[in-house]
């Protein structure tokens, strides 16, 4: 008897606190002059380190925006603000972080995820729920053939990646008097829906060339080890070795080739410099070539940043340890002028008129044009080619842009 | 104190109290059934959130069938999610597309289904996740039940490591670039409100089974081979048998939550999503010992304070979560050994239908051997 006396109040109190706790971060999308974005990135597990990247390069662009100003809807300024939450890289957290993001904290107005596979989770729950979200870091094609209409990507699309490196190998086998189709390719990629993406249009471009691959290896799921592959590389001796595992792929890609001093004449692995592997593994990793959506040495300009290269060194300004800025800051910041001209252009916080507004960008940016599709993917903007020369990143590829001739075959260190 | 306040409260607790057993039981499944109802509405916001804690509790109830109540730590029980979420959807994709096509990793197919292709698809994706995990737990169960304490959970760690691999390297169904399931074709919160009842429905229906099931014979068998497995097998019990029955049962609502959580996520993907080995594979563990094993209410109460805890440390504490998750378990493991309820049962008893004799229970051990041989000795 005198046990539920004295049990059921303290019941009830614990539980109303822990219900109080929980109702705490209900929000609005605006709250006073402050409009608030939403967001849940990679702060840990195996995309921190581009995550991380991406979460500066949103920061950098609000920043920036609002020391000019904010942004001004029906005549009144207000200023940005980003809501986090950390979705692990792991998809499974994404959707319910974005279910979170728009229902109990009622944001209207969101900023991907880093990688294709939570993008592809995150826009499964806009898309359910009609927020318009822009996204910086999502590149599988498999993104944009669903028919979405409130996913917006600022960057270019997986396939674009190393096709340039298959097309400059069959240019290089030419011009020693080699026909393409002597090309021995071995390529290696993480099992996810980007790096698969990445393969497949790779795949397309070799086969084009009539090229044969000899090494066709998945990375771990963890992507800590690849010597298997390398070894298998070693003894085959390719003409062109294709790695994409992010950068956790890239840095092991770097340690391993040094470790194994595998000596290809031509290596292309994506986000080098996300990575830092220059930084990190110094003159082993010269000659390697490097796909990149941005680099500062183009003559982009814009009107929150200047040129490509104001970007470039007021990022590292503003965050420290960055030798290059990885592109995946610059296309994060991108995004988020994309959002402020789409307020402005709105003129509203509907978001159905932000959708139409959105659809509607076509602007100049340090990151290069941008301009959507149906599907939402930037079409205004290229990819190109780097190689590590010396430690610094030069253009060498596609010619348009290239500033700097290749070095092949690659420098063994 | 609070005692003036709180005064309602004591009435309802003396009325409580007062009724019979029976009937408090009534009462007490009566409330949780119209919470778990009246949620999405009343918490419209939390309904995503509470419906992952139906699935957490179905979790925590199927592990403690073979962790709790019949001895054998399993640690691949995840498997069996993955395993219903990958069937359903390939069931719901294949009735109507090319599943290669549909997982092509530039995304060649533009999809679109309508209601009744929809409808059709889940509900038979459901059942072939729950009968199909089912099999597949007969089929391990035949390798796995040979092995005995930690050989044992390590083979059905082997089991939860292998399936994601698999599955990642078959290109048929997307490889690690996973699946996108079909968008429902209806309003979100009508979405949200499916999902969240089938997984209200399935939490509530292995916990009424299991509770069947516990006061059956079955429940007996199991225990017997928790306690000793020789000697169970001795008393001519069919352990393999036993063992077996229990593990597909684990499968088939395991099958049956992963078939809903997949479409409830919408993007499924083997490496994260359908085998969250590290995760949810620990968590349903986590739960049970917090709540206690090898008791009915120790892992609805074990999941319900852990999906709580967690949702608020994640909200709360970026970056401090898992260092706080990590504390909580050290604390359970050291302190709480039995659990929640394993603690209250030894606190008080009486709770449990158990009456402890004062008078007894205040003799020693040496009073009571005398008393006993004082007897012997009047006989």
């Amino acid at each position: 008897m005198t046990m539920w006396h004295r049990m059921i109040p303290k019941l009830v109190l614990g539980i109303a606190a822990i219900a109080l706790v929980a109702a705490a971060p209900a929000g609005a999308k605006v709250e006073g002059d402050t409009i608030i974005i939403g967001s849940a990135i990679s702060f840990s597990g195996k995309y921190s380190t581009n995550g991380i990247h991406a979460s500066n390069g949103y920061n950098l662009g609000v920043k920036r925006i609002n020391e000019m100003g904010g942004v001004t809807v029906g005549g009144k300024q207000y200023k940005l603000e980003i809501k986090y939450y950390d979705d692990e890289s792991t998809p499974l957290r994404t959707a319910q972080l974005f279910e979170r993001l728009i229902k109990q904290d009622k944001i209207k107005f969101l900023l991907g995820p880093y990688s294709s596979a939570t993008t592809k989770a995150a826009a499964k729950i806009t898309e359910k729920y009609k927020i318009p979200m822009v996204e910086a870091e999502g590149a599988s094609r498999s993104l944009f053939t669903q028919g979405y209409k409130y996913l917006f990507a600022v960057l270019s699309t997986s396939e674009q990646y190393l096709a340039s490196s298959i097309a400059l190998a069959a240019e290089i086998a030419k011009k020693n008097g080699r026909d393409p189709s002597d090309v021995k390719v071995a390529m290696a990629f993480e099992n996810d829906p980007f790096s698969l993406d990445v393969r497949a249009g790779v795949i397309d471009d070799i086969n084009k060339f009539n090229m044969k691959i000899v090494v066709d290896d998945k990375l771990p799921r963890d992507l800590s080890d690849m010597s298997a592959t390398l070894i298998k590389v070693k003894a085959l001796n390719p003409d062109l070795l294709l790695i994409s595992g992010h950068s956790k792929g890239a840095a092991t890609a770097a340690r391993q080739i040094k470790e194994l001093q595998i000596d290809v004449p031509l290596i292309a692995v994506t986000h080098c410099e996300a990575a830092k592997i220059v930084d990190k593994f110094g003159a082993s990793t010269n000659d390697f070539l490097c796909p990149t959506q941005w680099a500062e040495t183009l003559s982009y300009t814009g009107k929150y940043f200047g040129s490509a290269a104001d970007f470039d060194k007021l990022f590292k300004a503003e965050y420290e340890g960055y030798k290059n800025v990885p592109y995946q800051a610059a296309q994060a910041t991108a995004a988020v002028l994309v959002w402020k001209e789409a307020f402005e252009r709105a003129n509203s916080f509907d978001t159905e008129k932000l959708r139409d507004s959105l659809a509607e960008t076509n602007m100049q940016t340090f990151y290069g044009n941008i301009k959507f599709d149906q599907t939402g993917k930037n079409i205004a903007k290229p990819m190109v080619l780097r190689q590590i020369q010396d430690g610094k990143f030069n253009v060498v590829a596609p010619t348009k842009w290239a500033s700097h001739p290749v070095n092949w075959p690659r420098k063994a260190q | 104190m609070a005692e003036r306040g709180a005064s309602p409260l004591i009435a309802v607790g003396r009325w409580v109290h007062g009724l019979d057993p029976n009937m408090r039981r009534i009462v007490l499944y009566g409330c949780i059934l119209a919470a778990g109802i009246s949620a999405p509405f009343v918490f419209e916001a939390y309904t995503f959130a509470i419906a992952v804690l139906w699935v957490m509790i179905l979790f925590a109830l199927t592990w403690d069938i073979l962790g709790g109540q019949m001895g054998y730590n399993s640690l691949g029980n995840i498997a069996f999610f993955g395993i219903g979420m990958y069937i359903c959807a390939i069931v719901q994709i294949g009735l109507y597309y090319d599943v290669a096509l549909y997982t092509a990793h530039d995304g060649a197919v533009n999809i679109h289904y309508t209601p009744e292709q929809y409808f059709t698809g889940l509900a038979l994706g459901i059942v072939a996740g729950g009968l199909g995990a089912m099999a597949f737990a007969v089929v391990f169960g035949l390798i796995v039940f040979g092995l005995r304490g930690p050989y044992f959970a390590i083979g059905t760690l082997g089991v939860a490591l292998a399936a994601p691999e698999l599955i990642g390297a078959w290109d048929y169904v997307g490889g690690g670039g996973g699946i996108s399931l079909p968008n429902y074709p209806g309003g979100p919160d009508e979405r949200s409100r499916l999902f969240y009842y089938l997984c209200l429905i399935f939490a509530f229906a292995t916990f009424g089974f299991l509770k069947w099931l516990y006061s059956t014979r079955f429940g007996l068998a199991i225990n017997a081979i928790r306690d000793d497995e020789e000697k169970a097998e001795g008393m001519g019990l069919h352990t393999m048998r036993y063992k077996m029955i229990g593990w597909s049962i684990a499968a088939f609502f395991l099958g049956l939550s992963g078939a809903v959580f997949g479409n409830m996520i919408g993007f499924i993907e083997p490496l994260e999503v359908a085998f969250p080995t590290v995760t949810f594979g620990i968590f349903m563990i986590v739960m049970c010992l917090m709540g206690g094993k090898g008791t009915l209410w120790g892992p609805v109460i074990g999941a319900t304070l852990f999906h709580t805890i967690k949702e608020v440390t994640w909200a709360h504490m970026l970056g401090w979560q898992w260092v706080a998750l990590g504390v909580l378990i050290i604390v359970t493991v050291v302190f709480f050994q039995q659990g929640i309820v394993g603690w209250l049962k030894n606190a008080f008893p009486e709770w449990y239908g158990i009456t402890v004799d004062e008078a007894v229970s205040a003799e020693s051990d040496a009073d009571i051997a005398a008393r006993l041989t004082r007897s012997e000795a009047a006989e």
